[in-house]
């Protein structure tokens, strides 16, 4: 078991939504003073700032890479700042890089924080950005691919292989929906859950991508104040500690990507995540998977070895995975029950792991919550980090 | 292939050769020759060895289908004139996969495991893009001659016909099947128009002018809110690009306003909501507007710094007197009563909300009882003479139009009875008129 020395200690989040009159400076703001107040701290207490890079919002990539932060929130006691990239897994490595920042003695308390505000972005350049986003200029794009396209074509082979059907691929949808409704956070909270035929009938997008299995865009923020578990522990409070991580990386685009390899990788990231923390995949209370379209939460299932090959969706369409099931599964419900905020969707996962884990997730709290498994994922696909997550 | 308009491949000095070759007909695959790997995107070295010993070997051009999508909806303007497209991941011979396009065949025919063969389409003056066709020659298609409207049936989604129509219900009753009524069914948008619904309304009143019991088509909208409030929010990310944005003025929106006032039957527009916008200039393609009460309309596109495109500013002035037309456009006003529209001089009447329903059904009753020839004809002869010809041209319009009636086989009929027994005509003058004045 390797030393893990970070706890999330506070929490703050902007609800995922549609803000075009909020400047994402507004909503900054706003989630890292609820993240500093969760955290029970002193503003000058935070020494680090380790920002998720803002995609397609170039003007504010700059200005947050370039120290602003900080100075916006008179972080007085800040030693160093940084941006990080990793698309959907930038997260992941803000908090890897947040361990660093502790190990060295550099800060003991570090803000990591992430805004998207999608509706302001001019519709041209949000265009152009997710007809290129993890889709190959030479190879791949002259031929009319889409983020929607790619991941069509994935789910197509997912289901000639597994035998899985359209009910139960929309099942999915509909687990991850109810978790939603039940989510402050959510752009569907409180919204009627669709059932399986209103995701199937659903116009087609890119078969056999309905609608309601695609993410729609919105507004948000998040923010988390992390320090090491010694610190942690002595403040006496609920937190969130990292206890294991792995992490494959597979190819830049899905043309390229080796399927075995892929499952695998999901297999044995998880694996070396629980050896790392010392646990079994029977430990896990909740499985707060990132996965951003359906046809991934299956494969994953699988590839664990949560249920027999093929019978994942089975698992979706009983209810094994919704609220009050065997299984909680991706309890903010993923991209497709939260909106999609760009990189923000692994922030948002990272915040319910911790609200779980420190007994403050509302409606959907899970019972008696000690282990959490939690992975991002970036690009169309690249790579996948397994996390694992305890009370203590 | 100059005109080409969608993205072509961003070539690297090392990929140009696949590229050059392309050109010539032929798809080559990458191969180390010191670790013998197959290497696949192209690259400056092996990825495998680091060896810069590349050479490219001729594939066969033979793959089976890995996986495939049909894409539907949601993709750049710039491909939206290509929907449904099928892309696919094929695995050559060879071993390697690529992405690409399968073609030449019904997208409902592809399938996983699908053998199928290289093509290449000719983009550029340095690249051909290589595309993949069935190797079942039973199962290829020809890129069809498309027509408008299959075209615009093409860019938006499946098929246009009325078993396939999503957007808008086509229903033909009235006595004797002579009115079709058409109706814009996208209540939950306002029954705005989208590519769907400007494909499947050119399918629709050109298929109408087929029916040959129909005389009068009624054209309304679905739900109580609106009758159309124009382009959907939907179509606009596609008018971000410019051809995009000219084909939606001149391809669907000419082509809907000529199917409409170009229709040989006689149109009966039926406002019985909120019409606006692009809704209102579909009225304005109708040869008679009726409208309920409480709807409220007007022309909105000067609030985006737009004017009306599909047709608003030319069939507006004609419509009443210019400066009012003009008070319509320059406010951007979405809030017209219907009854203000009447006294402006726009509509052929305004009826009261209670008896709208009932006063329209009158009125398209009575039309629907008379000749489609005499109909079609006059709406002919008057649309010809408000165009602005002289009036002798009108006149001589007219008189011709008339006599070609007057020959028809049913009339000559009639006439010749009444040239046998001119008292019958006479009697049943007489009879009619007492009909009329006892009414």
């Amino acid at each position: 078991m390797s030393k893990k020395n970070l706890a999330i200690i506070g929490v703050g989040e902007v609800p995922t939504g549609t803000y075009p009159d909020r400047s994402p400076w507004d909503i900054i703001y706003e989630s890292c003073i609820a993240a500093v107040r969760d955290a029970g701290i002193h503003k000058n207490d935070v020494e680090g700032v380790i920002a998720v890079a803002p995609q397609a919002q170039n003007q504010l990539a700059g200005e947050i890479s370039f120290g602003k932060i900080p100075e916006e929130l008179g972080l007085n006691g800040c030693r160093d700042v940084c941006t990080c990239n990793a698309g959907g897994a930038s997260t992941s490595n803000c908090l890897r890089l947040a361990e660093q920042y502790i190990e060295s003695g550099l800060a003991k308390i570090v803000l990591i924080p992430h805004v998207t505000v999608h509706s302001t972005i001019p519709v041209p350049d949000l265009i152009n950005f997710f007809a290129k986003a993890g889709i190959d200029l030479q190879w791949e794009y002259p031929f009319g691919n889409t983020y929607n396209s790619i991941i069509a074509m994935m789910t197509r082979r997912y289901m000639h292989d597994s035998g899985t059907t359209d009910e139960e691929m929309a099942s999915i949808v509909v687990s991850l929906r109810k978790w939603a409704a039940l989510d402050p956070n959510s752009i569907f909270y409180k919204k009627k859950v669709p059932s399986v035929e209103e995701v199937l009938s659903s116009g087609m997008v890119s078969s056999p991508l309905h609608k309601r299995e695609c993410n729609v865009l919105g507004d948000g923020g998040g923010a988390m104040i992390v320090t090491s578990a010694e610190i942690a522990k002595k403040m006496g409070k609920p937190a969130a500690y990292k206890r294991g991580e792995s992490a494959r990386y597979f190819s830049a685009f899905t043309t390229t990507r080796n399927n075995d390899e892929f499952v695998n990788g999901f297999r044995d990231s998880t694996r070396e995540a629980l050896d790392d923390a010392g646990i079994t995949k029977d430990d896990i209370d909740i499985w707060n998977t990132y996965l951003a379209y359906p046809v991934c939460h299956p494969i994953f299932m699988e590839a664990v070895g949560l249920c027999e090959p093929g019978q994942a969706g089975k698992m979706f369409m009983n209810g094994d995975t919704w609220p009050g099931g065997k299984m909680p599964w991706s309890t903010i419900g993923d991209a497709v029950g939260r909106g999609h905020t760009g990189s923000g969707v692994s922030m948002a996962t990272y915040i319910e792991t911790a609200r779980q884990l420190m007994g403050k997730a509302g409606e959907k709290q899970v019972p008696d919550v000690k282990y959490v498994f939690q992975n991002t994922s970036g690009g169309s696909g690249m790579n996948f980090i397994a996390t694992v997550w305890g009370r203590e | 292939m100059t005109d080409y308009q969608k993205p072509i491949p961003a070539i690297q000095p090392w990929t140009r050769e696949f590229w050059n070759a392309t050109k010539q007909g032929k798809l080559l695959i990458q191969k180390c020759q010191d670790c013998h790997s197959m290497i696949f995107f192209p690259k400056k070295v092996c990825p495998e060895c680091w060896s810069d010993n590349l050479c490219w070997q001729e594939a066969s051009g033979k793959a089976q289908v890995y996986t495939y999508t049909t894409q539907m909806d949601m993709v750049e303007p710039k491909f939206r004139a290509d929907l449904p497209y099928v892309i696919a991941m094929v695995d050559l011979e060879e071993g390697i996969r690529m992405t690409t396009r399968i073609v030449n065949c019904n997208p409902e025919d592809v399938t996983i495991g699908m053998n199928v063969h290289v093509v290449f389409e000719d983009i550029s003056p340095e690249c051909s893009l290589p595309m993949f066709q069935p190797a079942d020659e039973t199962l290829r298609r020809l890129p069809p001659c498309i027509d408008e409207c299959e075209s615009l049936a093409t860019r938006s989604g499946s098929p246009v016909s009325p078993d396939t129509y999503e957007t808008i219900i086509y229903d033909i009753g009235g006595k004797n099947g002579a009115v079709c009524t058409i109706t814009l069914n996208r209540p939950s948008k306002y029954n705005a128009i989208n590519y769907r619904m400007a494909a499947e309304l050119i399918d629709a009143f050109r298929r109408v002018r087929d029916e040959s019991s129909v005389g009068v088509v009624v054209l309304t909208g679905a739900g109580e809110k609106a009758f159309c409030t124009g382009g959907d929010l939907e179509i606009f990310p596609s008018l971000c690009e410019h051809k995009s944005s000219l084909n939606w003025l001149s391809h669907e929106g000419l082509d809907v306003q000529r199917a409409i006032s170009g229709c040989e039957k006689v149109v009966i527009c039926k406002i019985n909501g909120h019409c606006l916008a692009g809704g209102l200039e579909l009225a304005l393609s109708c040869d008679l507007i009726y409208a309920r009460e409480s709807a409220m309309m007007g022309a909105t596109e000067i609030n985006m710094g737009l004017l009306p495109g599909w047709g608003g500013t030319a069939r507006l002035p004609r419509s009443m007197p210019i400066f009012r037309a003009r008070e319509i456009i320059f406010s951007g006003r979405k809030d017209y009563p219907a009854k203000d529209m009447y006294d402006m001089g726009l509509l052929t009447r305004v009826f009261k909300d209670d008896e709208f329903e009932e006063q329209v059904e009158t009125v398209v009753k009575n039309i629907a009882s008379k000749k489609p020839e005499a109909l079609r004809m006059g709406k002919e002869i008057m649309a010809r003479s408000v165009d602005g010809c002289d009036i002798e041209t009108a006149l001589s319009v007219e008189r011709n139009g008339i006599q070609w009636l007057t020959y028809a086989p049913d009339v000559q009929k009639m006439m010749e009875g009444f040239r046998q027994k001119p008292s019958d005509l006479l009697a049943r003058q007489k009879e009619t008129n007492l009909r009329s004045d006892n009414k």
